[in-house]
């Protein structure tokens, strides 16, 4: 049986360490202030919209008339999170990256690595608290943002989250939770493993740069039906038979485009959660059952980008001499 | 006889530089033992592969009693180890750092450990400070403070005079003492002579990866004279360095 209490000496020190990290505290403020105004900007436009139809329902009732002659609209409150999710995609990832380097940056060269490993606990021992240390701290940010999300939309919105939203926030959350993680190790892997500790992170720029920006914003690009607002086959009314035939033409196209698109845990985690939180209107008011079941690929990719990428720092070993050595 | 330290062969390369020629050394229980050599010599090299952090290219050596290549886990629980210019967890307290450090050692009543550590070193002043706001001097007593928590058999110090000031050199030479006089042995690296003959009671020179000396204080004040002719000793078994 692993012994876990050095590891869970060393994450608990790294969680408080990063706590009272001025940078990291400033970037997920910001993080959360981004995320909020983005949400409260479009709460409010909500907000308006229940009032104006309470109002309405009101004004029918006071006429003695029917509240059901105008149709009860459907007022999905997730959906405004949209800009929160592509907030912890982008901003949410840097400070991952940047944590995950000052995790490794911090015990390199200041010799507190040198203490660390010449105590009786084993190389792996070391590399999981920092993997878990890093877990801790997206847990939290991601968890911040979203209690944060939920109480302005619940005050604000006009609209109360039922326990269902309650569960799916969950579900986003956990994603959310595992994305960050996955590209924490990034930040922390390449600045162990490289030379220097800030090659590693320009190295971890650039991965982020493909990660999150490059690869979906080419797929997004290279995908015709994002050239026209709307769609090109609507603006251009073309039946759906006629799309088929079309698209079928395209497939060894569509599959680059794909491919491309999903190579990137940013997409997935995109897709996931706007399919979660029913952003995107396909599974706007569906079931989380049978979404679950859909995005159950998007989920595998990202459990394995987290844990898949922690498994590999586990396994590469680590120079000791050359980390400990003063920079 | 029984060695807190013994090498046989221990060798370190870095590609096709030697960092360390095949050295064998033995270091009896109690002794405060200096190494002495210049810059680039392998002293560090040396202390890194007895503290576990750097595999030997080649060679054997136990430390407290236990082989490093077999039982690295027993050697770690045997030793303390202070490396030069250590700094710690800046936003940490005293209290803090040492705590952590405690319970990295596996210790029953880490709290205690630490308060034993603050009173020994006479820094209890410092228990609630931050690290960050230190001098080198006191940042030094609380590397050291970790380093003896866990009471090792064997204590590294890697250059532990480097950077302080006539005050903090004598605090930490009374302190050399009273951790030997409580049954530690002693490894250090040094390169000033004066605090060799005043601490140590055994020496070994190292040069250009070699060991050319190795003796005790006794002897070597027998030999040539009154501790003050070190560096002539120094002089005579390795005279490039001296020369340089």
């Amino acid at each position: 049986m692993p012994d876990f209490s050095p590891i869970l000496t060393i994450a608990a020190r790294d969680a408080r360490e990063a706590l009272r990290d001025r940078f990291l505290l400033i970037a997920t403020l910001a993080l959360a202030a981004a995320a909020i105004t983005s949400l409260a900007t479009g709460s409010l436009a909500l907000h308006t919209d229940v009032a104006t139809y309470m109002a309405a329902k009101d004004t029918l009732i006071a006429l003695g008339k029917s509240a059901s002659a105008i149709a009860s609209p459907e007022f999905w409150p997730l959906k405004l999170l949209r800009g929160t999710v592509e907030q912890l995609e982008i901003m949410g990832a840097v400070i991952a990256l940047v944590a995950g380097y000052r995790a490794a940056v911090s015990e390199r060269g200041r010799q507190t690595l040198a203490l660390i490993l010449t105590r009786p606990l084993r190389r792996w021992q070391v590399l999981a608290a920092k993997l878990l240390g890093g877990f801790f701290l997206a847990a939290t940010a991601a968890g911040a943002v979203t209690i944060a999300a939920a109480i302005l939309l619940e005050l604000t919105s006009g609209v109360g989250l039922m326990l269902s939203d309650l569960g799916r926030l969950t579900v986003g959350w956990a994603a959310a939770v595992l994305y960050l993680s996955g590209i924490y190790t990034v930040g922390f892997a390449l600045s162990l493993w490289l030379r220097s500790a800030s090659a590693g992170l320009v190295y971890a720029f650039a991965l982020w740069m493909l990660m999150v920006l490059v690869a979906p914003q080419i797929g997004d690009t290279m995908d015709p039906d994002n050239q026209v607002a709307g769609g090109v086959f609507a603006a251009l009314s073309v039946p759906k038979a006629e799309q088929d035939r079309i698209k079928a033409g395209f497939a060894t196209y569509e599959t680059i485009r794909n491919d491309i698109e999903i190579s990137s845990p940013t997409k997935h985690f995109e897709r996931f959660t706007f399919a979660v939180l029913g952003i995107k209107d396909t599974y706007t008011g569906k079931p989380l059952g049978p979404i679950l079941t859909e995005k159950s690929g998007d989920a595998l990719f990202l459990i394995l980008f987290a844990f898949g990428l922690g498994a590999i720092v586990l396994l590469v070993p680590i120079n000791p001499d050359r980390l400990t050595k003063e920079n | 006889m029984t060695f807190a330290i013994s090498t046989q062969g221990l060798a370190r390369r870095y590609g096709d530089a030697m960092a360390l020629y095949p050295l064998t050394l033995e270091i009896e229980e109690g002794e405060v033992f200096g190494f002495l050599g210049h810059n680039g010599a392998g002293k560090t090299t040396t202390i890194r592969m007895l503290t576990t952090l750097l595999a030997p290219s080649a060679g054997t050596a136990r430390v407290a009693g236990h082989d490093l290549a077999t039982d690295p886990m027993a050697v770690r629980a045997s030793i303390g180890y202070l490396p030069e210019n250590v700094r710690l967890y800046d936003n940490f307290t005293t209290v803090e750092n040492l705590l952590f450090f405690a319970r990295l050692s596996r210790l029953n009543a880490p709290e205690a450990a630490v308060d034993k550590a603050l009173t020994f070193l006479k820094i209890e002043d410092l228990a609630n400070r931050r690290v960050g706001t230190f001098s080198k001097g006191m940042r030094q007593r609380v590397g050291l403070a970790q380093a003896i928590l866990h009471r090792p058999k064997v204590l590294f110090l890697d250059e532990p005079t480097s950077g302080l000031d006539p005050m903090g050199v004598r605090m930490l030479r009374d302190i050399i003492g009273d951790l030997n006089a409580a049954g530690m042995t002693i490894f250090m690296n040094t390169h000033l002579l004066s605090e060799v003959a005043k601490s140590c009671s055994s020496i070994g020179v190292l040069s250009h990866g070699r060991l050319v000396f190795h003796d005790s204080m006794e002897a070597v004040t027998a030999r040539y004279g009154d501790e003050s002719s070190l560096e002539e000793l120094y002089m005579s078994v390795a005279p490039d360095e001296a020369a340089a």
